[in-house]
């Protein structure tokens, strides 16, 4: 799930990016710092949309750096137990496969893969309905079901299921 | 100048939107659940019983799989936990930190199956391998495939070989590569490329090194530049589960289904039947010198392993023959049948027919039949006899002059150093008797 939220975090600046443009630099370091993170609980931060208030610089004793406390707005993204999401399939193996939703690193076992669907190893390994007309495998686009999350402070690992309603191949690179 | 890092500040507004969002989407997420099964309680109950129809044909513990996966508490609590991704139960999603499970970070970071669900694994697997007439082949990387040096252990005799290099843009047609970033320089052994490649038509193959993952990684990248034949199969001393050993219990093959190339028996205790011993392949000077050999290195000699009749070319013979013998002609069901009996078959074949008397090989009063060559003759199809006789084909002895030597002989039967057995047994065939002479040694 996307939002919109505010954060904040502290920029040490060095003396020589001060003057007028002192702002620019430190929205232009801010980017640079956050923007494809993990910022803990809150998920990744894809995008830093605007600043909402740079509080008063403290200078930092014996170097020079200062320290200004930034407000900023951000599109974070993290995934949640019960969400659908879109992913794309990076590796197929006989425990299950493995997606990728953004930075979001999925698994999705063999348990949770619909019983009519079987494992075929081989050059191209995938999982297959008997009839052959649904097929997963590297580079499909699945649809499915977050049943468990994990956020650290830098990745987000995720157990997901397609073995429910309206969840499973959405796009077939094949047949694309 | 040191870099200080900018520290974040949590504060007080985000902290709490993000404990509001865990609470609120969790409460959500049950409530939704907790409606489904009210409402399709029947359904349910039908689906789980059709499907325990279908598995109990083969996996029988199998019993209480979800069918939804989210929030249904009732399943949570009765979960197996069969492995897990990022500490997380691969079925249920509930965070599991104390973990007694096997590590297969060498598939993919952060996933572990628990040894049941291996096995399960491993079954599956090998039924489905056998029925693509295939069988599992684990190769060690240094001395077996490949030999590599670092390039400060390079003598002034081995400096041309920096300029010969082959560039690592073109990987399928070279043999020798500088790796600057691990300050390595990599021979590949002569034949390797078709190696690889007939071989993976017979077996799904594995890397299996005790070189750590991001030289195991490199090397695999060497050997197999499209991917076609390792793919999240490369295995390192980082993924294995005992220290200085190699195990299968991280491969997900059966062991009656499983044969191993390497240059250290040692290295595979529990599974010295599946191993084929690997004649080493020394071709930098350092890894002579690591063996303790004084002679000239074949870098040094600027020669190499011959291509058509060196030792990969020879093994490559005895697992076809192991193939065909185990898929071909074998009487027993697919899933009876054990790849270590039928290695010890096609080692039979090797000297088949041959009759070997020993003369004054073993002390006086030692058991003959309990002696090493005496077993190695066996294992290689030949009798051993104590007594000569018309039928005798080679006597093996250290000493020209023995009465059985002597008769060899006049009798025009082959006399050969008790090292050619030796030999035969690890080279896996029949070698020239005349390069074993008696006198000559
Ligand atoms: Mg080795
Ligand atoms: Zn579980």
């Amino acid at each position: 799930m996307f939002f919109h939220i505010i954060l904040e975090r502290n920029m040490q600046l060095h003396p020589r990016h001060f003057g007028r443009n002192l702002r620019d630099n430190l929205v232009a370091k801010l980017m640079k710092d956050v923007e494809g993170t993990c910022s803990g609980r809150h998920g990744f931060v894809v995008a830093i949309t605007g600043i909402e208030n740079i509080g008063k610089g403290l200078i930092r004793d014996g170097t020079g750096f200062v320290t200004f406390p930034v407000k900023y707005q951000c599109v974070v993204f993290r995934p949640f137990k019960g969400e659908i999401l879109e992913a794309v399939v990076t590796m197929v193996n006989k425990m299950g496969f493995f997606a990728e939703a953004g930075p979001v690193q999925i698994f999705v076992s063999n348990h949770l893969i619909p019983d009519d669907m079987e494992f075929q190893s081989g050059d191209m390994p995938n999982y297959t309905t008997s009839d052959g007309s649904v097929k997963i495998q590297k580079d499909s686009e699945v649809r499915l079901k977050i049943i468990g999350t994990r956020v650290d402070a830098t990745e987000i690992f995720c157990i997901g299921t397609i073995k429910d309603d309206f969840l499973g191949v959405i796009n077939d690179p094949a047949t694309a | 100048m040191t870099l200080v890092t900018d520290s974040p500040v949590h504060s007080s507004s985000s902290e709490d939107f993000a404990s509001f969002l865990d609470t609120h989407l969790t409460s959500t997420a049950s409530d939704s659940s907790a409606n489904e099964d009210s409402d399709g309680e029947e359904d349910l109950e039908s689906k789980r019983v059709k499907r325990h129809k279908v598995e109990v044909l083969d996996i029988p513990e199998n019993t209480h799989e979800p069918t939804t996966g989210a929030g249904t508490s009732k399943i949570e609590d009765i979960c197996a936990h069969p492995g897990t991704f990022g500490n997380m139960c691969i079925l249920c999603g509930q965070r599991i930190d104390e973990d007694s499970s096997v590590s297969l970070g060498y598939i993919h970071k952060g996933l572990r199956l628990a040894n049941e669900e291996i096995v399960r694994l491993r079954n599956a697997d090998t039924k489905n391998l056998l029925s693509r007439k295939r069988l599992y082949l684990i190769l060690d990387l240094d001395h077996t495939l490949l030999n590599s040096t670092l390039l400060f252990h390079m003598n002034s005799e081995e400096e041309y070989l920096k300029s010969r290099a082959d560039s690592l843009q073109d990987i399928e047609n070279g043999n020798l590569f500088m790796l600057e970033h691990m300050r390595m320089m990599t021979k590949l052994r002569p034949y390797v490329r078709q190696f690889l490649k007939e071989a993976s038509q017979l077996f799904e193959m594995y890397i299996y090194t005790m070189g750590d993952r991001p030289y195991a990684r490199e090397m695999a990248k060497l050997l197999d530049p499209r991917n076609e034949y390792f793919n999240a199969k490369v295995i390192s001393r980082d993924d294995g589960t005992q220290k200085h050993q190699k195990g299968l219990d991280v491969v997900l093959g059966q062991e009656s289904a499983v044969l191993i190339l390497d240059d250290t028996e040692n290295a595979w205790i529990k599974h010295k039947d599946n191993v084929i011993l690997m004649e080493r392949y020394h071709f930098f000077a350092s890894s002579c010198q690591q063996f303790g050999f004084s002679c000239k290195s074949l870098s040094e000699l600027k020669s190499d392993e011959s291509e058509t009749d060196g030792a990969l070319a020879a093994v490559l013979r005895v697992l076809k023959r192991a193939h065909s013998l185990f898929f071909d002609e074998l009487g027993d069901s697919l899933p009876n049948r054990d790849v270590r009996e039928v290695l010890k078959t096609v080692r039979k074949e090797i000297l088949q027919g041959c009759k070997i008397v020993f003369s004054r090989v073993f002390p006086t009063s030692f058991p003959a039949e309990s002696h090493q060559l005496w077993k190695m003759a066996e294992q290689l199809g030949a009798t051993c006899l104590v007594e000569l006789d018309d039928s005798v084909t080679h006597v093996v002895a250290t000493d020209p002059k023995t009465e059985k030597s002597r008769w060899a002989v006049k009798e025009k039967k082959f006399l050969v150093h008790p090292q050619w057995i030796e030999a035969t047994f690890y080279l896996w065939k029949r070698l020239p008797e005349d390069n074993y002479s008696v006198n000559q040694l």
